[in-house]
């Protein structure tokens, strides 16, 4: 079977780009991954195991474990720090021209041993871990913060630093790359809590969303209070902020089911902790949830009937106003936090991506699939989507949403060889 | 006796958070000994015991969460072994709790270094072993 | 035993201030079978890796060690010196100095950085290559089911070459597929064509699986065809055996007939040109039994608007939590309520009794906060999702085990979507449980992929008996064969025709498990024997 041109693009390294380059990788083709960001994995990455004495199924641990497969893959080319400008061609033969930012800190030499990070005079810091989890595991300049960018002639990161992975003269490399297809992987934005003014996302401290306290296990072990540094004693989830709604008319399939398991987390933490979740329609099926649920009911308190305003309280707590529907009233309640549950919106940069592929957005702004039986499809043939930036998904379905890309364009670059 | 903890520390789990405690610079005391191992279920008594001949304080066993061993089954093993050698080392004159088999996610940082700590606790509370 | 060992320190460009790497260079140097000390700032980098290699030639390394960041970050550029300078890449141990030591602890840590050296030294020296090997596989797939995903996976699958044959229980193909026709639109019929006509899908009806033994990329299976029984192999198979329903009569004291019916019985209904009688008020009930109720609610809501558009008749919805987790489902129910369908939700599980030739449900609803009567002429009563009629036996059979709930495969993370604790055998579809249209697509697709990428090229490559029983020592207590998670031992014959355990390379996932657990001890696993695992601990308080 002769076969064209069957390298392919991946754009985007989130766990669902990551899924169709090792699908690929795996198969024997060449993959080039190429990443907007300094660091892999999306936003799965950030977000925190939320076991309790067992497993409770949330799939994050499979991330790191896909992230370091992808990255040390011997048929995977990782470009970070990239973007796609422009795509012409046709599938079998397309041709992509990639720009990557200034490499000030080259990623293959820097060792992350910190010695510029202790030696930048810049207040904060210029050059950072975006996180200790991040990987590549490296170093990053942050233009907007370092000084030389601001007159400053001294390059103290650059001499301190013992492999010479720091050179300010770097400018952005422009690549060109022939491939034969392409996966978009883009991903999604949660939903900005602040849009719903009445919630007090932004204004009140002790008003978070369901991503910050991710990664406040993530990088604390538990939750803390911003404004007394103490454990929350009773919390509030409100379900749906962001989805089923005007301009979202979609569930965003993850809110309800992190929700259960950050609840029960934080109960299983600290038992005196009371945590309440204000939900429209509970969303429990999948695999592996069931076994769970009947736990959940009896730790967690569920009220049925989503609060329309959240108000400051006396100190830092918080008031929750809310139609207790099957109590048939209106309610108010304290609460110490309030946790929003918020949803997985199409990213505003989908519409460079849509004009540079040539392909179209649906109806809530995600990329349109072609048809119902062929969800990574799209108007343009040899490019699929792979993932949230098709339609919400959680780390499993975007794991076989992403390895079905990599099979779809598996089969159109050898079908194309006939 | 110098008082070191061994830990076998599964290569999917435990080594990779031990790891991010460390680049996240999370400080543990420096007793510790980690034996990289494919997964939990590997260790078997015979390791455990050795670390106790040869001076440890204490031996930690850590596997992926409970339903999540990519072996599915092996940290349950290591469990059962774990709990076979506490009652051997309580038959020997040591007290209980000196081996104990925890689970841990690749980045679950906090509760790898939280149980290292615990430990750490307990040998002091216990006092040295002969 | 001897060894020729070469250690190579490295500082991490001297930026590890709590280590004193000059005594921690001098003390290595004294550590017996070390023959070589070398500390560099750069190991990982071009220049420091080309050092490593030229030193381990010109010194006759035979076996390393490295003293420096994570394995799991540099481990493989360190593997790779070894392979330059001609040295199998396993002869490798190390220390991790910086993570795990002194990025970790405060104040000075060189006597444990000394002790990480010296325990990796210990394990070095009895450290035995393990070299690749390239096995044949069998290109074929078994593809079991006859339905929606089965026929999906079987046409995809020999699109890219690969010869498949399709195995249905029933003598005719389809499934439950006339179910999802009504629900999208698409007609069946192309797609079993489709199968049919295929070059390389061999298609056996009326067939079931009797017996599975060997390993990926050689799976004898026994087939039971009509009176016969067939044997074939094959290099992987794919189970997409579908589910069943039932209809939750038990719970509601229900007795299905002509007015409490299930949605495949409406589906038809709503095919036939001109039912008897249109019903004036349907009711549909589902939610109260299962929380997977994925597929139920995607019936219900697709159906709910089929029945306002062919019949115009009153539609009640009755439910505890409308699931619209799946793509499209938010819109449908919207869509439903537009065309004046009714809701009405409850916690508990409503009452239904007969009232004259009608269906009387009795409950609580919700928003109303009162109780609730509807006479219905007809009840789409909630169905259960279940496992297809021999999975337990099927699930003993390959010692694949099943969830909580009874479907394929277990709940654990790292098998999902599509692949379960055994190399080469793969679940997709309905048998994993609750699905909905595009899971099930994915899955097909996903399962392509990953059979592909194994299969392909006719031959996959392993690292050959990196996990091995030693005949002589094994006494054929079968207790590896049944703890192996991963099936991947069986009972082979010796040329001395003794009965011993083999573990296959292919299936082997080198956990471990056996080789802790064989009585005999007579199970070697290279890397992380009994002798390599010892040899750390002894290295424990040594001066």
């Amino acid at each position: 079977m002769v076969l064209k041109n069957t390298d392919v693009l991946v754009i985007g390294a989130g766990i669902a780009g990551i899924a169709s380059a090792l699908g690929l990788a795996d198969a024997g083709l060449k993959v080039y991954l190429v990443e907007k960001e300094a660091a892999v994995g999306g936003y799965a990455a950030s977000l925190c195991c939320k076991a309790t004495d067992v497993c409770s199924g949330c799939s994050v641990c499979v991330v790191p474990e896909k992230i370091k497969q992808a990255v040390t893959h011997p048929q995977i080319s990782l470009l970070t720090n990239s973007t796609v400008q422009r795509v012409g061609g046709e599938v079998g033969n397309f041709c992509v021209e990639i720009t990557q930012k200034p490499q000030y800190i080259d990623t293959e030499r820097c060792v992350a041993c910190g010695l510029c990070a202790e030696v930048c005079p810049a207040e904060p810091k210029a050059v950072y871990l975006s996180s200790a989890e991040a990987i590549p595991f490296s170093y990053v300049l942050d233009e907007r913060l370092c000084l030389r960018f601001k007159g400053e002639s001294r390059k103290l990161c650059g001499e301190s630093c013992p492999t010479k992975a720091i050179d300010f003269e770097r400018k952005p490399r422009g690549q060109e790359l022939n491939v034969g297809a392409i996966i978009l992987a883009t991903g999604f934005d949660i939903f900005d809590a602040r849009e719903k003014g009445s919630l007090g996302y932004g204004r009140y401290p002790n008003v978070l969303t369901g991503l910050d306290l991710e990664r406040m296990f993530n990088h604390e072990g538990y939750l803390k209070l911003s404004t007394n540094g103490k454990e929350p004693k009773n919390i509030a989830f409100i379900q749906c902020v962001g989805s089923r709604d005007e301009g979202h008319g979609y569930c965003s399939q993850v809110c309800c089911k992190y929700a259960m398991r950050l609840a029960h987390l934080i109960k299983y933490q600290s038992p005196d902790t009371q945590v309440t979740i204000f939900y429209i329609d509970l969303q429990t099926a999948g695999k592996g949830f069931a076994q769970f649920y009947q736990e959940y009911r009896e730790s967690i308190r569920f009220i049925r009937g989503v609060p329309v305003e959240v108000s400051p309280a006396s100190s830092d707590d918080l008031e929750v106003r809310f139609e207790d529907i099957s109590q048939g009233r209106v309610c108010r309640e304290i609460f110490d936090l309030v946790v929003l549950s918020v949803g997985i919106s199409p990213r505003k940069d989908s519409w460079d991506l849509a004009r540079i592929l040539g392909i179209n957005l649906a109806d809530h702004g995600f990329f349109d699939t072609k048809e119902i039986l062929n969800s990574n499809g799209t108007n343009v043939e040899g490019v699929f989507l792979a993932g949230t930036c098709q339609g919400p998904k959680d780390i499993p379905d975007s794991i076989a949403h992403g390895m079905a890309a990599a099979s779809k364009a598996m089969q159109a670059l050898t079908v194309r060889g006939r | 006796m110098r008082g070191e903890i061994v830990a076998f520390c599964c290569e999917r789990s435990a080594y990779p958070a031990a790891d991010l405690a460390g680049k996240g610079k999370l400080c543990y005391p420096d007793n510790l000994r980690v034996i990289r191992i494919p997964c939990a279920g590997r260790v078997d008594a015979i390791h455990i015991l050795k670390a106790f001949e040869k001076g440890a304080a204490a031996v930690l066993v850590l596997g992926c969460e409970d339903g999540a061993c990519h072996h599915i089954t092996g940290n349950i093993r290591a469990r059962e072994r774990v709990r076979y050698c506490d009652m051997l080392l309580k038959e020997v004159g040591l007290d209980g709790g000196r081996v104990g088999m925890f689970n841990v996610a690749p980045n679950e940082t906090h509760k790898f270094v939280r149980i290292v700590n615990e430990m750490n606790e307990k040998i002091k509370e216990s006092g040295e072993t002969k | 035993m001897e060894a020729n060992t070469g250690v190579f320190i490295c500082d991490c460009g001297r930026s590890m201030n709590n280590i004193d790497f000059s005594r921690v260079r001098e003390k290595v140097a004294k550590i017996p079978h070390v023959t070589c000390v070398n500390l560099s700032s750069n190991l990982c980098l071009e220049e420091g890796k080309e050092q490593m290699t030229s030193c381990i030639r010109d010194k006759n390394i035979d076996r390393v060690v490295v003293a420096a960041c994570s394995p799991e970050f540099k481990e493989h550029v360190f593997q790779q010196a070894l392979e330059n300078a001609g040295l199998n890449g396993h002869l490798l141990s190390v220390a991790n100095i910086r993570e795990q030591c002194a990025w970790a602890h405060e104040g000075d840590v060189t006597e444990k950085a000394l002790e990480l050296i010296r325990m990796a030294v210990n394990r070095t020296r009895l450290l035995q290559p393990v070299e690749e090997k390239e096995l044949s596989v069998n290109k074929g797939v078994l593809v079991v089911g006859g339905g929606f995903s089965a026929l999906n996976s079987a046409i995809q699958l020999s699109q890219l070459g690969l010869p498949t044959t399709l195995l249905e229980r029933e003598s005719t193909l389809g499934g439950r597929i006339r179910e999802l026709e009504n629900m999208y639109g698409f007609k069946t019929g192309p797609m079993i064509e489709a199968a049919e006509g295929a070059k390389n899908i061999d298609i056996l009806t009326s067939a079931e699986v009797l017996e599975v033994e060997g390993k990926i990329g050689n799976f004898m299976v026994r087939i039971r065809k009509g009176a016969e029984e067939i044997s074939r192999s094959f290099g992987a198979i794919v189970f997409a055996t579908g589910y069943e329903t039932e209809v939750t009569d038990q719970d509601f004291q229900l007795k299905p007939g002509v007015n409490i019916i299930s949605q495949e019985r409406l589906a038809q209904m709503l095919q036939a040109s001109s039912p008897k009688g249109r019903p004036q008020t349907v009711g549909f009930i589902f939610d109260f039994y299962d929380e997977n109720s994925r597929f139920p609610t995607l019936a219900t809501l697709s159906n709910a608007l089929a029945i306002k558009q062919k019949w115009g008749s009153e539609v009640y919805v009755l439910c505890r939590d409308v699931k619209v987790d799946s793509e499209g489902a938010d819109q449908l129910y919207r869509e439903a309520r537009e065309h004046g369908v009714v809701f009405s939700k409850f916690e508990e599980k409503p009452r239904i009794s007969a009232d004259d030739g009608r269906v009387k449900v009795e409950a609580k609803d919700v928003f109303l906060g009162e109780d609730m009567t509807l006479i219905c002429d007809l009840v789409v009563a909630e169905e259960r999702i279940l496992p297809p009629a021999g999975t337990k036996d099927l699930s003993f059979l390959l010692s694949i085990r099943t969830d909580s709930q009874g479907f394929y495969q277990d709940e654990n993370v790292h098998l999902y979507p599509v692949a379960s604790e055994r190399k080469g055998i793969f679940f997709i579809g309905g048998c994993r449980g609750d699905l909905d249209f595009q899971r099930a697509l994915a899955d097909v697709s996903s399962v392509v992929m990953n059979v592909y990428g194994l299969l392909s090229s006719g031959k996959v490559v392993v690292e050959a008996e990196k996990v091995k029983v030693d005949p002589q020592k094994c006494v054929a207590c079968l207790t590896c064969i049944r703890v192996c998670p991963h099936s991947a031992i069986q009972l082979a014959r010796t040329e001395g025709e003794k009965e011993v355990a083999e573990i296959s390379d292919l299936a082997c996932d080198a956990c471990g498990v056996c080789a802790a657990i064989c009585p005999a001890k007579a199970i070697k696993f290279e890397g992380y024997s009994d002798e390599q695992i010892l040899a750390q601990i002894e290295a424990l308080g040594a001066p």
